[in-house]
Formats: C-alpha cells, structure tokens, sequence
C-alpha cells in the first residue's frame, strides 16, 4: 500500500494547496444538529469539521445540481435560439464519506454510461476532486442509521476518491486513488510513512466496524429476494403504507438519479429550460396516457423507489448499487420505512415465510 | 477550531478566472439540446389531431435525423411550454418529416397554435424502434386502433418499400367512426395497392359508410379474412381496451406472445434513459422500449 502521512497541525495548509487550484467545499456545524457542505473562505476555514455526522444535504448536487439551467430558448423576430448553458468551476471535496464517494460512482456508472452520456454531469464530474475522509469517530462520524459496512461501502473507501484521509490520532494516513490526487503527494506537507502506521488503521478500522451493532448482513440476502420476486405482495404494501409520499428520502439519498425537466421565463422572450431533482414516490411522477393504474404492489409509486434500489436486474445494469448505505433515509422518514427498515422488514417476513411457507402460493402472483 | 493553526497563506482565489473549465462541451455531445425545426404545413386529420410537416433549419440536422427506424420517437420542445415526446410516423424511407398530434394539453396545444414558418425544437430520435430487418420473410399483420395508427404508420409505409422482403402484408384498422379514420389518402392507397390487404371498421357506422361495423378484432372474423399464424409478427397498437381485447383474439387464433410487438406510452422528460420516469418495473421504455413484444410487457408486470 503507498501511503503518505500529514501532520495534523497541517490540515489546513493542505486544504489552502487544494485552495490554489480549486473551489474548495468541506463539512461544516450549523446550528443544532445540522452540518452541511460549504465552500471554504478565509473567514471559515478554521471551523472545517474533520469529523462530522455526515450532512443530510448530500454532496451529490456538486454533480447533479438541485436546480440547474440546461440551455435558454431565445424567439425574437420569427427565430427560435437555443443556447446551451453550463458552469462548472474546479472544485475540490474535502471531507466527503466513504458512503457518498460510492454514491457519486454510482451516479457516475448512470449518467456516463448506458445508451447516452450526460455531458453536463461529465463536465461537472471532471471538474470535481473527491478527498474522501474515512469515519474513524464512533461517535461523531458514525450514528445509529449508518450501514456501510453492509453495502460494501465504508467505513473505507477502497476506490474512486481522488485522496483518501484517514485520521490516526496525531498524524493522518494519505492514500492516492487517482493520477490528480497522487499529483498533491509530491508537496512537501506530506512524508513518508511507516509499517506502524498501517498496523494503526488496521486496529482503528476494526475497532470502528464494532460501532455497526445494529447492521444486519441481510442485504445481499434482500436483494436476491426481491429479485427472484419472493417478496410478498402483504409485505409491498405494508412498507408502502407506510410512506406518506413526502419524497424526502429522495432528495437526500447520495444515490438517487431522477429529475424533471421545466421551462421558465425569464423575459417575454426568453425563458431558461431547468432540470430539477425529482422523487419517485409523488404523484404525478409516472403519468400515464389513459390514467391506467399499476396492477401489483411492487408497482406501487411508493415501493418504486426500494424496488428501483434492491432489483438485481438494476444492479448488474449499473454494475453498481443504488443503495450505498449512508442511512438519511432512515434519519428523515417520517413513516420509518428507510432503507434498513425496509430491508428488516422483508427479512421478518421472509424469516415468517420460511416458518411457515404455505403463504408463498398465496402471496405472490 | 477544527483542523488547527494554518502556518501558510494563500491568496484567496474564489475569483480566479483560471479556476473555470473551458466553457462547456460541443453541442453534439449535448443529449438535452433540441435542433431548430421549422414547420412547413398543417393537415387536419381528424377532430383535434393534426399532422405537422416540418423540417431542419440545419441541413445537417435533417439528414443525421434520416436515420430513424420505424417505431422510434422524438422529443418536441415548445417555446415556453417544454417537451413532450411524439412518434415517428413517416418511415425513413419517405422524403418528408412529419409527426401526428393529438391535442390533449400545454405543449401539444402550443404546437396546434404554431403557424407555417414558426420554429419550435426537435431532439431524437429516440427507442429502440421496430427491427424491421429481423421480420424479413415473415407475414406482418398491422392491428391499429384510433390514434394508434400513427406509430404503425411508419412500419406500414417502411414494409411497402421493402416489399419483396416479406411475405403476405395485412393491416387492419378501426376508428370509433368513419370520421375518425386518420391518413385518409394512405388508406384508400393501402385498399386498392396490389400486395398489401387493408381492412377497415368503425365502431358506428355513418350514412355514407359501406364498410365494416364493429371492432377492430370482429375484423379477423370477416368473411374471406384469413390471418397466417406461423411465421407472422402481430403489430398492435391503440387504446388501453382495444389492446386488451386484440390480444385475446390474437391468442385465441394461436399467436404466440413473443410474435405480438406494441408501443408503450409512459410519461417522459428526457427521452434517453435519464430522468427516471418512464421507469416500469426493470425497463426505461424511451431507451429500452417504446417498442416491447407481449411477452415482454407481461413480464414488466404492466398493462398496455
Ligand atoms: C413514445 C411516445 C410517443 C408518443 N407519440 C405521440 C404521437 O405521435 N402523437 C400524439 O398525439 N401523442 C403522442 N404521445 C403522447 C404525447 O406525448 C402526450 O400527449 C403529450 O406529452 C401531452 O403533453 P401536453 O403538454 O400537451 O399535455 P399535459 O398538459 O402535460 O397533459 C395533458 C394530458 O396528457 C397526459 N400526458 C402528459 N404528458 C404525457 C406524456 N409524455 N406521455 C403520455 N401522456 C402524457 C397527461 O397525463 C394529461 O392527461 C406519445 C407519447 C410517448 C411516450
Ligand atoms: S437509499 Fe437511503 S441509505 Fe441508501 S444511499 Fe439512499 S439515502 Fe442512503
Ligand atoms: S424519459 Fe427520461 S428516463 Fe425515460
């Protein structure tokens, strides 16, 4: 493994070199129990959070905007002009978990592969560093909902970060994951490292997997039954009732990828066409000529969602996961149907259904 | 203070121009960008659906647009209104460009409204389209029902030019009344053309009517009609009720449900497998439909 270490004391100068070339964007205490996002000043740069609960507001919009204008539509004297609009500074993630370097892989595998390539997510894309900041804090960097561990994903990131840190106490161990991060290495903040400081994150890493108590290993076990349709249609909606179709767990969830397109004026003859992030589970979202009503509970606009995330079909399309384990989901659900309820519900009945398997025949189908 | 004392000083540089990538990606690279169209004439067709000839402001855009195959689809942008996601009835073998349109809401109104000369956006085309190249040597049997004729249209046309690649050719269409029959000058072409059966219903006839009365499927019990089933691709299109209906006498006359092809119509904003919402069970139907044989719209666990 090639390592480098920073001494702790030097963070900052770090985050002032990633300053001279890029926009900087790093994790910050608001008031209560609110952290989020925000680019690095002068003014601020002090109060960056190194450990953090991870912020609702997922850092996914530095690829995916929450609203972001695609083009203006100009008319004016019998012409119609369309003119493409993007803009997209350097900028630089320091900060950002192990779960959501996943989920931006993920959107990665969607927007830039499949039949068509975004070219705005791409552009975005090429111009975002990823310094990813492993979770070594039980307490702060880790809560109750947090299941990495069980998606594969975290505590530590193995790939697609540009830098990964990873706090040892007085020093932090630094892992180049790409040409760009390995390019920071040759900075004179950063030295050689030892034997001891590999056997250090190997202690760390498995005294923090210990926090996961209440992680089950059911997921992979989930996806296989919901992708061999085992899943009992009592079972599709009894989590569908429990969601109230806020769409909330959509509009944090690192992974999610749908929007819709709106135009707007912005003169009388102009207006701007904007994409906005939007949520499987509202109304309206699968319109359909004819008002036709889907049939079976899988099908239902608020299963959608987990359907859409555990389908295996899903899965070896993207080659990866939209799920990444981050738990917001489970933190904002007003219903408490979040993805690991979710799964632990699928797994008491499918618990109950091998007990009893008679309600097979009649469940399914 | 979190990360400690910072021993060194850089310039701010949030204003620093160099910081800024190099202005965008070339249009072509850009999957959201509609090309400017220009319409050239309207024809009613039938009560609140028209058909719009238009063509490519740039004549590079039409002629990389030549390429659609039957069944695919393009993205209609309107001034002020948006997008929303029309059919391709002309086959690529025809010279003009034209879609068929119902008027039900905003962006389909604004283009009823739109007068020859205006422009409007065109992106596409979009979906898998029929493989007309893989039913080579088969029997094609057309089903259309209403404003479904609209996509078969293109197959229909495609199947004539490539006449000799087929075996027997058969359409059989029903409107609600005789005039609500659509491509009026098609028909009568299709009725008296040597090679092709055409076969017409409404559900109401009307003084003036001769033909057929009853539905579409009451068609394949006519007297003289005779419907190959081996070796034949079944293509259906129309409303929810007559798909179903169809269906069940295609079954009943023993097709297979991998020979019966339909179009499916969800609801879509972008067109190419992005915005998620025309997501049915594991299929984006603009990038992995619209076109979808039987078998697999069942296994989608969707209705038509
Ligand atoms: C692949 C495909 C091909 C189509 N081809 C044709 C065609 O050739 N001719 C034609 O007249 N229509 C076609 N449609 C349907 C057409 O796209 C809708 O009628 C149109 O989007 C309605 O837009 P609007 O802004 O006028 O309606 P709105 O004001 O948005 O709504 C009016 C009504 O239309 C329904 N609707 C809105 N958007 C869609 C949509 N994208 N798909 C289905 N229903 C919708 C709404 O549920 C509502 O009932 C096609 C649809 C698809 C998906
Ligand atoms: S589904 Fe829930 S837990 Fe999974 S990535 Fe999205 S928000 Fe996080
Ligand atoms: S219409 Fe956007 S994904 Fe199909």
């Amino acid at each position: 493994m090639r390592f480098r270490v920073i001494h702790r004391s030097q963070l900052l100068d770090f985050v002032e070199l990633l300053r001279r070339e890029y926009e900087v964007l790093a994790p910050f205490r608001g008031r209560g129990r609110d952290t989020y996002f925000d680019t690095v000043t002068d003014a601020n740069r002090a109060d960056i959070q190194l450990h953090v609960s991870n912020p609702q507001y997922p850092p996914k919009r530095y690829v995916l905007p929450h609203i972001e204008r695609l083009m203006t539509l100009k008319r004016e004297d019998g012409t119609l002009r369309i003119q493409p609009t993007l803009d997209t500074p350097k900028r630089a993630l320091f900060g950002i978990r192990s779960c959501d370097v996943a989920g931006i892989y993920h959107l990665d595998r969607f927007y830039l592969g499949r039949d068509y390539r975004d070219g705005y997510y791409a552009e975005r894309r090429r111009n975002l560093l990823l310094v990813n900041v492993v979770c070594t804090d039980p307490e702060v960097d880790i809560d109750d909902s947090c299941f990495c561990v069980c998606a594969d994903t975290g505590p530590a990131a193995r790939e697609h970060f540009d830098l990964q840190l990873m706090d040892l106490g007085d020093e932090l161990m630094v892992v180049a994951g790409s040409a760009a991060g390995e390019a920071f290495l040759a900075d004179p903040l950063f030295r050689a490292g030892s034997q001891a400081h590999i056997e250090l994150r190997r202690q760390i890493l498995s005294d923090v997997r210990k926090r996961f108590k209440k992680t089950t290993s059911w997921f992979a076990a989930t996806v296989r039954y919901v992708s061999q349709d085992k899943i009992l249609d009592k079972t599709w909606e009894e989590i569908g009732n429990r969601c109230l179709e806020c769409g909330g767990c959509t509009y944090v969830c690192p992974a999610c990828t749908c929007f819709t397109v709106t135009d707007r004026a912005i003169s009388p003859t102009e207006v701007e066409r904007v994409r906005l992030w939007d949520a499987c589970a509202l109304n309206g979202f699968t319109r359909m000529a004819g008002g036709f009503n889907p049939r079976r509970a899988v099908h239902d606009r608020r299963n959608r969602r987990f359907f859409r995330k555990l389908a295996h079909y899903f899965i070896q399309r993207e080659l990866t996961m939209a799920c990444v384990g981050c738990g917001r989901c489970a933190d904002v659900c007003h219903g408490e149907v979040g993805m690991p309820t979710v799964v632990e519900m699928i797994r008491r009945a499918t618990a109950a259904e091998d007990r009893n398997p008679s309600l097979i025949a009649q469940g399914t189908s | 203070m979190i990360l400690g004392p910072t021993t060194s000083n850089h310039p701010h540089r949030d204003t620093d121009p160099s910081r800024a990538s190099p202005g965008g990606f070339a249009p072509e690279d850009n999957i959201y960008l509609p090309r400017i169209a220009v319409l050239d004439r309207v024809v009613d067709e039938i009560a609140e659906v028209r058909t719009f000839y238009w063509h490519f402001e740039d004549p590079a855009d039409q002629e990389a647009f030549r390429r659609f195959r039957p069944g695919q689809f393009a993205q209609v942008s309107l001034f002020g209104t948006g997008e929303f996601p029309a059919s391709l009835p002309p086959s690529p073998t025809e010279h003009e460009t034209f879609f068929t349109i119902r008027q039900v809401g905003s962006c389909t109104g604004a283009l009823h409204q739109l007068k020859p000369g205006d422009r409007f956006g065109v992106r596409g085309p979009y979906g898998n389209g029929f493989p007309m190249e893989a039913y080579r040597g088969k029997n094609l049997v057309f089903v259309a029902g209403g404003i479904g004729l609209i996509p078969l249209r293109s197959c229909i046309v495609y199947a004539l030019a490539h006449r000799h690649e087929y075996q027997r050719i058969q359409i059989f269409y029903g409107a609600k009344t005789p005039r609500e029959l659509m491509y009026r000058p098609n028909l009568a072409e299709w009725e008296s053309a040597a090679g092709v059966e055409c076969h017409l219903t409404v559900d109401r006839g009307a003084e003036d009517w001769t033909g057929h009365v009853g539905v579409v499927g009451s068609l394949f019990r006519k007297p003289g009609v005779e419907i190959p089933v081996e070796n034949t691709i079944a293509f259906v299109c129309g409303p929810p009720v007559m798909f179903r209906f169809v269906i069940k006498d295609l079954s009943a006359l023993g097709f297979s449900e991998r020979n019966i092809v339909s179009t499916l119509e969800r609801y879509m904003k972008c067109g190419v497998g992005k915005c998620g919402h025309c997501c049915i069970g594991v299929a984006y139907v603009c990038v992995d439909g619209p076109v979808f044989s039987y078998e697999q719209i069942k296994r989608l666990g969707e209705d038509i």
